[in-house]
């Protein structure tokens, strides 16, 4: 039998990109997965994010990480780069599929995306640092003006 | 003739020695004292690789990182592998 190797591939998407197209990029890539006798192993959306350079005039983008297993000796990294770069290329920007460190963890850590980070009001700042700097009078006295 | 032995240390080297900070602490690799942060350098986590970074976005040499040559060339690598994800710029901001 032979071997299996771990894969990743992460994925830089439009950022308008709809439920239907993410569907159909899932797939796409199962398919591919099962074509090359693999499985999947994970499909993770991480969320929007704005990118440190514009690609394609787009200051956004969303990200996707997939994690899968094929034998050694499948063209899968290949097909894959086929899909992404000829089929999909309207939706996908960017990708990068690299074989995973079997002595590593699978665990990872990312960025913090623009959906998961803590969203607040324009006037809270200035009322946040009001109630560390000045005492209760003062704060008071501030309020009644 | 006996030759003279030296038993002083010259007031010249004292200061000169005090000068450069006095603790002769040699410096360690952080990725080789602990190896579980290894894992840590990732193209993927672009928040931790972000330290290794100039304001202007280039990469920071060895001797000012204090990380040892092996694990510059993998950090190095990975910040590369960022770059094309823009995960990381190339350059910093324009202005």
């Amino acid at each position: 039998m032979a071997t299996l190797r771990q894969y990743e591939a992460l994925l830089l998407t439009v950022p308008e990109i709809t439920g239907d197209e993410v569907k159909h990029l899932e797939t796409q890539l199962d398919k591919t997965i099962k074509a090359a006798t693999g499985s999947t192993i994970s499909f993770e959306r991480w969320g929007k994010y704005k990118l440190a350079y514009d690609i394609n005039k787009n200051e956004y983008g969303v990200f996707f990480l997939t994690r899968f297993e094929a034998p050694v000796g499948t063209p899968i990294v290949n097909d894959l780069k086929t899909l992404l770069k000829v089929k999909l290329h309207n939706v996908v920007m960017r990708d990068m599929v690299s074989a995973l460190d079997p002595k590593r963890p699978l665990t990872y850590q990312k960025p913090r995306s623009l959906e998961e980070a803590p969203t607040r009001e324009a006037d809270s700042f200035s009322k946040d640092k009001a109630s560390t700097f000045f005492s209760a009078d003062e704060r008071d006295e501030i309020d009644e003006e | 003739m006996t030759k003279k032995i030296k038993l002083k240390i010259s007031a010249r080297l004292v200061k000169k020695r005090s000068r450069r900070g006095g603790n002769n602490r040699p410096k360690m690799c952080r990725f080789c004292s602990d190896k579980e942060q290894v894992h840590t350098i990732d193209y993927k986590n672009s928040n931790f690789l972000k330290g290794f970074l100039t304001e202007r976005g280039k990469i920071l040499p060895s001797r000012i990182s204090g990380i040892c040559a092996r694990h510059q060339r993998v950090v190095s690598g990975e910040i590369r592998k960022s770059r094309v994800m823009a995960l990381l710029p190339y350059s910093g901001p324009s202005f």
